[in-house]
């Protein structure tokens, strides 16, 4: 009943406008079987998200090159700083680890290397995990550097390949993102790339203020106990909550 | 959280190029819009702006008008015609948005606020329209137009202006008035009741099956009727109900229900049944029965027309129209029966001939139709369409329709990125002419959603004229194409490919106009001529010369084969028999309903129907289109005496397309030109014949639509 009514408005409306139906035939054929419109919020969600996906490619290959590279580097920036809290608190776990700045860069550079081949790789297609597996083992990581901090005073032989294996996991969270939010098919590696090149900036960024804030008190005979493990401990919490979040 | 955190944050880039320069505290709809164009600022118009902006609108609109009626000056064209131009801007400016989004872009709020509205503005025009004062002064300056020195398109203006208000019943005696208006009441009931009467019958009836009955369904056929039933389980109250439907399997007369189980099944006996169940809609001898409703709608039409002054309510109508009288459109339609019918029975020669070789015993009947039809498609016009697709990117066809204009009219397309619209999917283009200065903005929102309603059509933002300064439109296309599954481009079915030609034709209409007054622009002309722009620009989109240009493989970038176009055309012409014969029936029986005279009772629907299609000769194996009592376009639509237009436009784009045809050149620069000055631009400023006239040099044949759809006697 309604949907007649409705059509009829429909004629009111589009003739006071001069709206010219295709074949306005078929148009009222399929007005009476598709029946009242109803509204599915997750379905028009849905296809708004997809929307907004094609119209971000669609602008995105229109802009010059340097453009979008600068658009890529500041997405990644950003995934670090302000959003990406949950890398920030394992690099900063990989910070409280480390007494000499060399054997930061070293760990730094292993994870660096290893996001950077499986973001590559995910991006691609060749490697696919599911999203809440990828993000519950991120958690996890990052209450296992704090740990790690807490337990040993010297910087464990393993360590260096147990920060490359969760790097891996952490470039298949930053591919998930990337290709929710879509790569221009065109540049596709050199937008990888400035992606990558962001993250790398919002990285050394936070290494860079903790550093600046901790130094000088680093040398300190209470830093551990009343720095250090205070801090991993709370980052272990912090991880902890997530990681059951995230499994739930 | 965090993911939408990031994904707003990147979009915040990448979109946000623009900033707002409204005012957030007022209304959009009360401030200028110094958007780039005039786009409408559509991110900054929200549900809650359009009711205050309507009913000021029609407060400003009336308030206008007491202006140009209380002007004490005499009346004159200038300060009567050209102002009433002047009105409503308000309310045009937001009726635009608001019917435009509430069609693509709707949500429950919207539709609400369009059944609130539609009573407020039927109101609010008939109080322009039924305004003594203001008809008066109208009525002056026509009595007078001798004298006055207009230009034609000012005469048409006039002219059609006063015609309104006539039409309106401005002529009549108060006694008459009271009786159109209880007319016009009464009507409108029965329409309503017409249409909640078919829907009630279309969903009356129900094929339940076992499933030992579903031979010859097709998985995904037979997936649709499982689903059906499982679906009316779900709405079932009681147990008894549900165990009805426990297992089954359920057709219904909807069209998308029937017509794929009449293609597919082999049962006769069921074919047989579901084709009744849907010519049978509204003709039970119940409650729901429409038999007695249509011919009173009819009978009251025609008791209208004659208080108007018309023979009829057909001639009522036409008067407004570019075939003017009954006659004009029986001649047309009587010219292409013949030859429709003709071929129908060599279809059902056709199929006959498959029957029999099947070692069937039966006559081809009219529930045979679609199962023998589909096999001789399959023999003799077969067409993969998932081969066509790959060629078919939306991008790809959009080119084409761009560079077809290019060719025709050296019009240019340049894509806009950095404007916001009322969704994503929705994209804008910037159309120049060819010396470079701006014509019009185009908007193309192409993919299917669940807040659009069904079809496609051509609708605008903004008008053109050139009455204060040249305005030039915003025109849009909306259609429901499949949109892309991941991260390939959209691909068209040859069908969508027409359908975006078709509407780009409409855009091509209202953006090409060149007129002083908007409310003759662009795609103001009558239904039947209207069609005949947007139908033109379809022939060039199955030109294999053009089709080859934009046709490309979206992977390979291979122009699509020679023999794919040729299997492409050759499909087109396929049950054309059927499809103009059921068709001209509907239109013949729609003309017949609306040339009854007022005093003329009609106990009989059925009887009225039959002593028509009998005096036509219509054959046993094919029923109207519609029958009297499903007929929701003329008793409930607003086409009575109007379903003809469809093939009315038809004639005119073939034969139209024929004169580029006979120039030997698909862009003949002369024939261009010419279809641009003498049709595309002039929008309603002369009479719509004298417009084909012009362009073609003389009136319209049928001889060029015959061919095209192979009921020359070719086939």
């Amino acid at each position: 009943m309604k949907v007649i009514r409705f059509i009829l408005l429909s004629f009111i409306f589009l003739a006071s406008f001069n709206t010219f139906s295709h074949n306005p035939e078929d148009f009222m054929i399929a007005e009476i079987e598709r029946g009242q419109m109803y509204f599915e919020n997750e379905e028009i969600a849905a296809e708004y998200g997809a929307a907004l996906k094609r119209q971000r490619i669609r602008r995105l290959a229109a802009m010059p090159f340097y453009k979008k590279f600068y658009i890529f580097v500041k997405a990644g920036f950003e995934h670090i700083i302000p959003q990406g809290i949950d890398h920030i608190l394992f690099v900063l776990g990989l910070f409280f680890s480390c007494i000499t700045f060399r054997a930061l860069l070293w760990q730094v550079t292993a994870f660096t290397v290893a996001h950077s081949i499986t973001l590559i790789l995910a991006a691609q297609g060749f490697v696919q995990l599911r999203g809440d597996i990828v993000e519950a083992i991120i958690a996890l990581s990052i209450v296992w550097v704090a740990v790690e901090n807490v337990l040993f005073k010297e910087t464990s032989k393993w360590r260096y390949s147990i920060v490359f294996a969760f790097g891996l996991l952490h470039g298949l969270g930053f591919a998930a993102l990337l290709t929710q939010y879509g790569l221009p098919k065109d540049n596709f590696i050199s937008m990888l790339l400035a992606f990558n090149i962001g993250v790398e900036f919002g990285q050394l960024a936070v290494l860079l203020i903790a550093f600046i804030l901790i130094k000088l008190i680093m040398k300190k005979n209470w830093y551990s106990n009343e720095i250090k493990i205070p801090a991993s401990l709370i980052i272990a919490a912090i991880g902890l909550f997530w990681f059951i979040e995230r499994i739930i | 959280m965090k993911r939408l955190i990031l994904i707003t944050a990147l979009l915040f880039i990448v979109s946000c190029q623009q900033e707002s320069k409204m005012d957030p505290n007022i209304n959009p709809f009360f401030q200028e819009w110094n958007t780039p164009y005039e786009v409408p600022p559509f991110l900054d118009i929200k549900d809650e702006h359009y009711m205050p902006a309507y009913e000021q609108g029609m407060k400003e609109n009336l308030e206008e008008i007491d202006v140009i009626v209380n002007n004490p000056e005499d009346p004159t064209f200038a300060n009567t015609i050209e102002e009433l131009e002047r009105t409503g801007k308000l309310l045009s400016k937001v009726g635009r948005v608001f019917s435009n989004l509430a069609s693509s872009n709707t949500n429950p709020k919207l539709q609400e606020l369009q059944r609130d509205l539609s009573p407020m503005l039927s109101a609010h025009y008939d109080k322009i329209s039924l305004n003594e004062g203001l008809f008066n002064r109208v009525d002056a300056i026509w009595q007078n137009r001798e004298n006055l020195d207009l230009t034609s398109e000012q005469a048409k203006l006039l002219n059609d202006t006063r015609k309104g208000f006539v039409r309106s019943g401005a002529l009549l005696s108060e006694d008459q008035k009271e009786r159109i208006s209880e007319i016009n009441s009464k009507i409108s009931g029965l329409s309503t009741s017409f249409g909640q009467n078919l829907l009630a019958e279309t969903n009356g009836f129900e094929l339940i099956l076992e499933a030992s009955d579903l031979e010859g369904l097709s998985d995904g056929v037979i997936a649709a009727a499982a689903d059906a039933a499982s679906q009316k389980m779900d709405a079932a109250e009681s147990d008894e109900e549900k165990d009805k439907y426990n297992d089954k399997y359920v057709f219904t007369p909807h069209r998308s229900s029937m017509y794929p189980f009449l293609t597919e099944s082999t049962r006769r006996d069921l074919r047989e049944k579901l084709y009744n169940s849907y010519v049978m809609r509204g003709d039970n001898n119940n409650d729901t029965d429409n038999k007695k409703t249509a011919a009173q709608i009819a009978k009251l039409r025609a008791e209208r027309a004659q208080i108007m002054g018309y023979k009829t309510h057909a001639h009522f109508i036409l008067d407004d129209n570019m075939l003017k009288t009954p006659e004009e459109v029986y001649d047309l339609l009587n010219k292409l029966w013949k030859p429709a019918v003709k071929r129908a029975k060599v279809e059902v020669a056709d199929m006959q001939a498959v029957a029999d070789a099947e070692g069937q015993n039966f006559k081809i009947a009219a529930w045979d139709w679609w199962h023998y039809s589909e096999k001789v498609r399959k023999e003799k016009y077969d067409l993969d369409e998932s081969a066509i697709k790959p060629y078919l990117s939306l991008d790809n066809v959009l080119q084409g329709v761009f560079n077809t204009t290019n060719k025709l009219w050296g019009l240019n397309f340049t894509e806009i990125f950095d404007i916001d619209l009322y969704h994503p999917d929705a994209r804008i283009w910037e159309v120049t002419d060819k010396d470079g200065s701006h014509l019009g903005i185009f908007i193309g929102d192409y993919f299917t959603r669940s807040n659009k309603r069904g079809g496609a059509w051509m609708s605008s933002f903004k008008g053109q004229s050139n009455l204060d300064g040249r305005e030039r439109p915003i025109v849009v296309n909306v259609c429901n194409f499949p949109a892309p599954v991941g991260d390939d481009p959209a691909l068209l079915s040859f069908d969508n490919v027409v359908t975006l030609f078709h509407e780009f034709g409409h855009a091509m209409h209202g953006t090409l106009t060149d007129v002083k007054y908007e409310s003759m622009a662009g795609t103001s002309g009558p239904r039947d001529f209207i069609e005949l722009p947007s139908q033109l620009l379809e022939h060039w989109a199955s030109e294999p010369q053009v089709l080859k240009s934009f046709a490309t493989h979206y992977k390979t970038g291979e122009p699509i084969p020679d023999e794919l176009i040729e299997k492409l055309l050759n499909a087109s012409k396929f049950n054309q028999g059927f499809i103009n014969t059921e068709y001209l029936a509907a239109s013949l029986l729609d003309m017949d309903w609306h040339t009854i005279s007022a005093d003329e009772d009609i106990k009989d629907a059925n009887k009225f129907e039959s002593e028509s299609m009998k005096k036509v000769g219509l054959i046993g194996e094919i029923a109207p289109r519609y029958r009297t009592t499903y007929f929701a376009h003329i008793f409930s639509g607003g086409y009575s005496s109007g379903y003809y237009s469809y093939v009315h436009a038809a004639v005119l784009d073939s034969d139209a397309f024929e004169a580029f045809k006979e120039a030997g050149d698909v862009f003949d620069p002369n024939l261009s030109s010419k279809l641009r000055s003498s049709i595309y631009s002039m929008g309603s400023t002369e009479e719509a014949m004298d417009l084909f006239v012009e362009f073609r040099g003389r009136k319209p044949v049928i001889e060029p639509l015959l061919k095209v759809r192979g009921l020359d006697g070719s086939e």
